[in-house]
């Protein structure tokens, strides 16, 4: 069961080579982009001096902590807004590429069962695509944090102290594996409904995923004059119950923050339980295992091929 | 039991059309068994049913098993090649082995590999980097290498060049067939399997028109070619069909035998193609 998983994720990769392509061409732009800002920073020599300066002398370690913080957040969320488009494509094409191909005759040859396959299309959408992007984040990480160790190092400054002791890592690392994996849970019921199109249409894929996210709302609102299909949808992309409540005042303002170094941390911000007792949640993955279900449903008993 | 696919009032519509028409018959172990029929006759949904591909109406057991509801035991001892163009086109020839035998508890790896180093079917080159012929060989050397008890063809030889249809039937009989196994195939070119199936069945508008052993097909039919006064004669025998080749008669009679016909003009034992015309069309009179 595991092991053909497994087998059936490792096909997913295989088939959508852009699952690991894209996240590279992100991390390569986002390098590239950072060294040529280090270039364009080299003809100021000024400011990046006081920079430097400032930031070994006056700074204390919390506030060193929170700009690396900061640096390695920021060149994650370009990650995040890929995947999330990856998600889309992948999901709609998962089940639609291989009727129109065919080739699910051929899939469907073998001793694997119509579940398994859904499942595992799922898993890869749920579990394979934030994996893969989070292991060249961490590339992707280690290469800028290392481009301006050296940065800092040609310009005269202590890079040990200022990056390598000062970034907090593993902190950055275990803090965006835990959003990137609770994300797909939170947007599932989006997941399934992709999946279920795939299965489901003939042709258009991407198109009659998202008419009726439009058509269904603009017309309960005319006939009913009610807008719960748009609150449904529109919900789930303001109020993500992963982050602890930021009073952003404070967080710039409040002495202590930068005081105690322990409160600079990613993983502080987050809050599973709030995310286990969130009734959306839950209900979100209800909606996605009726659509997954439904998916199998179609696979099984559709007959057009 | 020897049966390895019974098949009792077996009936599959789609809407108000009888693809498969309260069909019964069986096939044995060991036998290869060619199913022909006309374009839209019935004959692919017949064969989805048989894999658990589409469920049906009536009682289906295949190798002891309901194929719609026991699919994945199912699979683990069938084969099926639809036609070339199934296998993925992205996939890489290893990739594919490796995820066979990741999935697959019966597939044998290095039997596969042996098939195909015999071929020029290179391993890094993906599916769509072949040609025809060369994707055939390939799924082939793929079915050759599953230790399963039936094999299901369905045109596997579609779109391909002569040379390369000669090669798959000769590979089929030598790298698959035993005697242990049985095959359940259909295809167009009827002649090209004549002298290997054991067993035919014929199906038409859903329906079952022969279903017969090779072996007693020259008991059973004749073909008579006949002209003037004893083409009158033989008519009155009943011939299931009648045409005209060069100015001459050409019946063909069922359950009658040569002895009757000995006088009339010369009988001899159809060929299958002629006796697929002769029944679809004696059928549709």
């Amino acid at each position: 069961m595991i092991a053909n998983q497994l087998a059936l994720v490792r096909r997913e990769l295989w088939e959508h080579k852009s699952l690991y392509v894209t996240p590279a061409i992100v991390a390569l732009v986002l390098i590239l982009t950072i060294l040529t800002a280090f270039v364009f920073a080299s003809g100021h020599q000024e400011i990046v001096d006081i920079g430097i300066l400032g930031a070994q002398n006056i700074a204390g370690e919390g506030e060193r902590r929170a700009a690396l913080l900061a640096l390695l957040i920021g060149n994650t969320i370009p990650f995040i807004l890929v995947s999330a488009i990856l998600t889309t494509f992948y999901c709609l094409d998962s089940l639609y590429a291989e009727r129109k191909s065919k080739s699910i005759l051929f899939w469907r040859s073998l001793p694997i069962t119509d579940a398994e396959t859904v499942v595992s299309k799922s898993l890869t959408a749920a579990l394979a695509i934030p994996l893969v992007a989070f292991a060249v984040i961490v590339i992707a990480h280690l290469v800028i944090l290392l481009m301006t160790s050296i940065f800092v190092s040609i310009e005269g400054g202590n890079s040990m102290l200022l990056i390598w002791k000062s970034a907090p890592l593993f902190d950055a690392w275990a803090g965006i594996l835990l959003i990137m994996l609770l994300l797909p849970i939170w947007f599932s019921p989006f997941i399934g409904w992709f999946l279920f199109v795939s299965a489901w249409t003939k042709r258009a894929p991407l198109l009659m995923a998202f008419l009726p996210l439009v058509l269904l709302p603009t017309l309960e609102y005319w006939v009913l004059r009610t807008h719960l299909i748009f609150d449904a949808i529109t919900t789930r992309f303001d109020h993500l119950p992963i982050f602890k409540g930021i009073d952003l005042e404070q967080f710039f303002n409040d002495e202590k923050f930068v005081g105690n170094v322990d409160s600079v941390s990613l993983l502080g911000f987050i809050d599973i339980g709030k995310f286990l007792a969130s009734p959306q949640m839950w209900a979100g993955v209800i909606v996605a295992g009726l659509f997954i279900t439904a998916a199998i449903y179609v696979r099984r008993y559709r007959d057009d091929t | 039991m020897t049966s390895l696919v019974t098949a009792t009032n077996v009936s599959k519509r789609y809407g108000d059309v009888h693809a498969v028409d309260n069909v019964s018959f069986e096939i044995d172990k060991g036998k290869i068994m060619g199913l022909f029929g006309p374009n839209g006759a019935g004959k692919t949904t017949l064969l989805k049913a048989v894999l658990g591909l589409t469920d049906c109406e009536g009682q289906l057991s295949v190798l002891g098993l309901d194929p719609f509801k026991q699919r994945k035991e199912l699979m683990q001892n069938i084969c099926f090649i639809a036609d070339v163009a199934v296998l993925p086109r992205w996939i890489k020839v290893s990739q594919l082995l490796d995820f066979m035998e990741a999935t697959h508890p019966n597939f044998t790896r290095s039997r596969s590999e042996e098939l195909l180093s015999r071929t020029k079917v290179r391993k890094n080159a993906k599916v769509s980097e072949l040609s025809k012929g060369m994707v055939t060989q390939l799924h082939l050397s793929i079915i050759a290498a599953i230790d399963a008890k039936l094999l299901v063809l369905d045109e596997p030889t579609l779109g391909l060049d002569i040379i390369f249809r000669k090669e798959f039937y000769s590979n089929l009989l030598s790298d698959y067939f035993d005697g242990e196994r049985t095959i359940l195939i259909t295809t167009h070119q009827v002649e090209e399997i004549e002298n290997l199936m054991t067993d035919i069945m014929f199906i038409h508008d859903g329906r079952i028109l022969l279903d017969s052993s090779m072996e007693a097909l020259p008991d059973i039919y004749t073909e008579l070619t006949t002209s003037g006064e004893n083409a009158d004669k033989a008519r009155q025998l009943g011939p299931i069909y009648e045409r005209d080749v060069f100015g001459k008669k050409v019946m063909t009679f069922e359950g009658v035998s040569k002895e009757q016909l000995e006088g009339l003009g010369e009988p001899h034992t159809p060929s299958v193609a002629d006796l697929f015309v002769a029944k679809v069309k004696g059928a549709a009179a």
